[in-house]
């Protein structure tokens, strides 16, 4: 009798202590697995094989010539993916990154993982309907950071802008502030990448990995739809365009180095 | 021996409800006092998300300074009070276009702002999808506040009475847009309008006279399909058969949608206080409710989305229209509109 008291007292407090752990700490991971692996995510613009250095002319795939003068997207749920065990760890869910290539502190992103051998990567890229609805939010979405529409309320997922001769617009720019996220407007876009030449790679336990995932500038133009800068310099607001534009932005990374510490 | 392990396992589950319930409660912001929102009698369920943005005495406080104060614009010469006068039921008295920024215009009538918990989106096309976010767009606006979101948040950061006000409501003196918009959010909930002819009517503590009486019966044969009782509105859009403003070509909801179906399409605005909030429709168009009435009783265009209750207009005689504008005038709350609550702080 004793010892089903003592064993009952014990459930009583393991059960409370569980109880008291979920509410002070963010559960961040589906499974009960404890963090032992520190994932840092490097972002590096490119076009094509080139880095892209803000300014600076380069051609698109319809040898328009062009300048970037702003380059910024949204990510957040972070997954990383074993195709062969079919296991998925979500290192993030609920937090937002606004990677701003303006800002070199913005373009590294260091996250909590879990040990394990992965051979793919995914995450979001853009900001769900939920967030776009729910009102003044903060950190990575607050809409100081210039990704709000004010006058239509929703984010702006991905934002490119700069200068070309084949603009028609004042001061020959062109802008594509890629947003919506209600219904056939939406934009958000899953993103899921295989590792350099498919390759496994063991996250191990207690050491790092620094992965680096190029962002090519010129997929906005290409790709899936043809988007010329002389056709459409501008786009501004959600609807046809934006999906197009989205749906080539979406084919921009690649995962091109992953080294383990 | 089953008895105890009986009395344990209640145990674990009282210990653990209590655990969560402190859980919730930690949650709450320390050392404010929470303001119960009381639904008025006869009212719908409120749309506004209550438990995201909880009312203090407060946050409602500090919304009340930030609604009153002019450095949230550009010059310092534009609070939100500009546009949004208590005594025009926080519209713009005598306007049909307000005055912004650099003696611009802006393109609309400022639509008066009270029982906006039971709206869900904003404007006279609907573009914005919560209240809170709602600031942004007159704050932004180049012919408006025109200022920098950014900028007003270190300005009220960098003065020693909102750390104190920012303090009270949120805990720490930390300034940032989000609890900027929290707590406007929270002094415009607080605009509850409820205490009209009307509402005392209602409430069995006014009796019409027969010209209102008249008016009401004729309200509710002719415009309560889109102007539901008790809010005034369903809070719809439609098209009321008013030919394109030339100048401003505002097609409405549907520069929100981009549907075609949605052209000239603009919120059916509530009727409450509309003895105040003059002049009337969407751009200020018309300066007293003769014209409005004669608008809809031989006005109405016909155009692809115009609204089907009006393709044979709202015929009214000149006894309608009078019966009508003394009902109308029942909607006039002046317990809202002198509130002290409401009042800029001193």
């Amino acid at each position: 009798m004793r010892t089903v008291f003592y064993k009952s007292l014990g459930l009583v407090t393991l059960v409370a202590c569980v109880v008291v752990s979920a509410c002070q700490k963010k559960l961040r991971f589906d499974d009960s697995a404890t963090p032992d692996h520190q994932l840092i995510l490097q972002f590096n613009p490119v076009v094509d094989v080139d880095s892209l250095e803000f300014g600076k002319n380069y051609h698109n795939s319809f040898g328009e010539p062009y300048s970037i003068r702003n380059f910024k997207f949204y990510l957040c749920k972070v997954d990383l993916i074993n195709t062969t065990d079919g296991t998925k760890y979500s290192i993030n869910k609920d937090d937002y990154f606004l990677v701003n290539f303006a800002d070199p502190s913005s373009t590294h992103i260091s996250l909590d993982a879990i040990s394990h051998t992965y051979d793919r990567i995914s995450f979001t890229l853009g900001v769900d309907s939920i967030r776009n609805v729910s009102g003044a939010q903060t950190g990575a979405l607050d809409p100081g950071n210039g990704m709000f529409w004010t006058w239509n309320s929703g984010y702006i997922m991905a934002k490119l802008e700069g200068n070309s001769v084949v603009s028609n617009q004042p001061n020959q720019v062109f802008e594509y502030h890629i947003g919506g996220f209600a219904g056939s407007e939406n934009v958000v876009q899953k993103i899921s990448l295989a590792f350099p030449l498919n390759q496994q790679v063991e996250f191990q336990s207690g050491r790092r990995t620094l992965m680096t995932i190029s962002a090519n500038a010129n997929a906005w133009f290409g790709g899936q739809n043809a988007i010329s800068i002389s056709s459409t310099p501008v786009c501004t607001t959600p609807g046809v365009l934006a999906r197009n534009v989205a749906a080539n932005y979406a084919n921009m990374f690649d995962v091109i180095n992953i080294v383990s510490e | 021996m089953k008895r105890v392990v009986i009395i344990l396992i209640i145990a674990t589950a009282v210990l653990n409800m209590a655990i969560i319930e402190s859980c919730k409660k930690s949650a709450d912001k320390p050392g404010t006092t929470p303001i119960q929102f009381v639904i008025p009698a006869g009212f719908p369920a409120t749309k506004f998300n209550f438990s995201a943005n909880p009312l203090t005495k407060e946050g409602v406080e500090l919304g009340r300074h930030l609604f009153y104060d002019g450095r949230l614009s550009k010059d310092g010469n534009f609070p939100c009070a500009s546009c949004h006068q208590q005594f025009a039921a926080f519209a713009t008295y005598d306007h049909d276009l307000s005055h912004g920024f650099n003696n611009q215009f802006t393109t609309r009538n400022a639509p008066g702002l009270f029982n906006l918990a039971w709206e869900s989106n904003f404007m006279w096309d609907g573009g914005i999808n919560n209240l809170e976010v709602q600031p942004l767009a007159p704050i932004t606006a180049p012919n408006e506040m025109a200022e920098d979101i950014n900028t007003v948040v270190q300005r009220l950061g960098e003065d020693a009475t909102y750390k104190q006000l920012f303090t009270s409501a949120f805990g720490t003196a930390e300034v940032n847009s989000q609890r900027m918009l929290k707590a406007l959010s929270q002094f415009m909930i607080t605009l509850v309008s409820s205490n009209s002819k009307y509402d005392k009517m209602k409430r069995g503590q006014y009796t019409f006279n027969a010209t209102e009486q008249a008016g009401y019966d004729l309200f509710k044969a002719k415009c309560a399909s889109c102007h539901v009782e008790p809010m005034f509105t369903d809070f719809s859009y439609r098209n009321n058969g008013l030919p394109i403003n030339d100048y401003l070509k505002d097609y409405g909801r549907m520069n929100i949608t981009n549907k075609k179906e949605d052209s000239i399409k603009f919120k059916v605005p509530s009727l409450r206080n509309i003895y105040e909030t003059y002049p009337y429709m969407h751009d200020g168009r018309f300066w007293n409710l003769s014209q409005v009435l004669e608008h809809y009783s031989t006005g109405v265009q016909s155009s692809t989305t115009l609204d089907p209750l009006l393709t044979n207009k709202i015929p009214l005689t000149a006894t309608d229209k009078y019966n009508l504008i003394n009902f109308l005038g029942t909607l006039s709350d002046t317990t809202f509109t002198k509130d002290v609550k409401f009042q800029q702080p001193q």
